[in-house]
């Protein structure tokens, strides 16, 4: 965690006026930092960083480059991407946590990063009510339901219950939404086995080869 | 797509025991091996499938390919009915007609970007409502632990919730003891109890919210073939 207690953003962005902008609507809630291109954000980015913001476009490092770096590192921290095209179903499989379409409203970015913020949560929340649930499936594996019904622990467990469950669910987010979905899922169980990490693998090792060449976007 | 109006299921159970259910929904199939859990949890996912429904099915072990929906629908509509092979199975052992695929049940991730590929392959401006399939939660708990399994069907019947779906899960169980069992059971909103008599009948029972509770009621063996 940083030295002030508020969730750290990683802005990286080329164009310093629009960097100033996001920088504008972040302050205040979250202690920002900033990059002005892909080289410059894997030297920024740590520990200590909790949401990165990564301009799809860039010169040099491309964000899936940047991206497939940072996963390779395997710090605890969640990417958004920032594109001006309209994000195709890639995204989600490329391994991003969110995508905003560029240019945001100040609403959906602080929206946004809000949700990833609480998302990191997630597994905490779902474990606590995991804990919960199996102390209740022990005591109706030990009790009639009569004794239950006196039982005062019972009742209070159920109230435990019922407020772990809505914790979990807030730090869930909109899983109707495809990204939300497939995000959350990815905060709990990882990468998935598929083709996607190797074929990350494979960008960075041929982006080393070739002296940090442009991929086409 | 909001949906309001209850999922039509009339006709699966004997004696009307469960007409529909409401949208939002998860509801799982229990009983022992060799109950007919999987053709039950099929005739719930095939009920809509001639009104206007999609279904988006994940099948954990092979067994629920697009051959078993066409023995309940006459002209089955191949484009309403998604299917994710997670068996890692090949040839005959894989589910027919399966159009994603991940290569173990143990990929959570995989299986939930196949789910929203499914849902952006399938016809959804067609489609009055979307019934979710699960065949079976006991094929994860041979490669997972119980608290991941249960963290992955929470996430899981939260999006079944979210898009206004039906969730129709399989479990048999038998491998776990009973807290176990009821900590799983505890993600779903209705539980359909299969059992056998020492007779050796069939029968059938329904609890949860959002339906009218039953008895243990006669469900003999065939009444769910294809007539």
């Amino acid at each position: 965690m940083s030295e002030s207690d508020s969730p750290v953003v990683l802005i990286v962005e080329d164009e310093p006026a629009v960097a100033e902008g996001y920088e504008l609507w972040l302050e205040g809630e979250y202690e920002t930092k900033r990059a002005a291109d892909g080289a410059e954000a894997l030297e920024v980015v740590d520990e200590t960083v909790d949401v990165v913001m990564l301009d799809r476009m860039m010169p040099e490092l491309s964000g899936e480059q940047v991206l497939a770096e940072v996963r390779e590192r395997e710090l605890d921290v969640r990417v958004v991407m920032v594109s001006a095209v309209e994000p195709d179903f890639d995204v989600i499989e490329m391994g991003f946590d969110a995508y905003i379409t560029k240019p945001p409203d100040r609403e959906e970015l602080l929206e946004t990063i809000d949700g990833l913020i609480h998302r990191a949560e997630l597994d905490d929340d779902l474990q606590e009510y995991y804990s919960l649930m199996e102390r209740k499936s022990t005591l109706e594996a030990q009790k009639t339901e009569a004794e239950l019904a006196e039982s005062a622990e019972y009742a209070e467990l159920q109230e435990r219950i019922d407020s772990a469950r809505a914790e979990a669910d807030d730090a869930l987010g909109d899983v109707g939404d495809d990204q939300g979905f497939v995000g959350a899922n990815r905060e709990l169980f990882g990468e998935p086995e598929s083709e996607n990490a190797t074929l990350a693998e494979d960008v960075i090792d041929e982006t080393d080869a070739m002296g940090g060449e442009d991929e086409e976007n | 797509m909001r949906r309001t109006e209850d999922y039509d299921v009339s006709g699966v159970l004997p004696e009307n025991a469960l007409e529909e259910l409401p949208a939002g929904t998860n509801v799982v199939v229990t009983g022992p091996s060799m109950s007919g859990k999987r053709r039950l949890a099929t005739r719930f996912l095939a009920a809509g499938l001639d009104n206007g429904d999609g279904v988006l099915a994940v099948t954990t072990d092979g067994s629920l390919g697009i051959d078993e929906f066409e023995r309940y629908v006459e002209d089955l509509d191949r484009d309403r009915v998604e299917i994710l092979d997670c068996s890692g199975n090949d040839g005959s052992s894989a589910a027919s007609g399966a159009s994603q695929r991940v290569s173990t049940p143990a990929d959570l991730t995989g299986i939930s970007i196949g789910m929203a590929k499914q849902l952006k392959t399938l016809p959804t401006q067609r489609l009055d409502g979307l019934r979710y399939g699960l065949v079976t939660v006991s094929t994860l708990l041979q490669f997972l632990d119980v608290q991941t399994v249960f963290k992955f069907l929470h996430v899981y019947t939260a999006r079944v919730d979210d898009t206004d779906g039906l969730g129709v899960f399989t479990f048999t169980g038998e491998a776990h003891d009973a807290q176990a069992r009821n900590t799983i059971l505890g993600q779903f909103d209705a539980v359909i109890r299969l059992r056998e008599t020492d007779a050796g009948d069939r029968e059938v029972q329904v609890r949860g919210d959002g339906v009218a509770p039953t008895a243990w009621i006669p469900f003999p063996y065939g009444a769910l073939s294809a007539e």
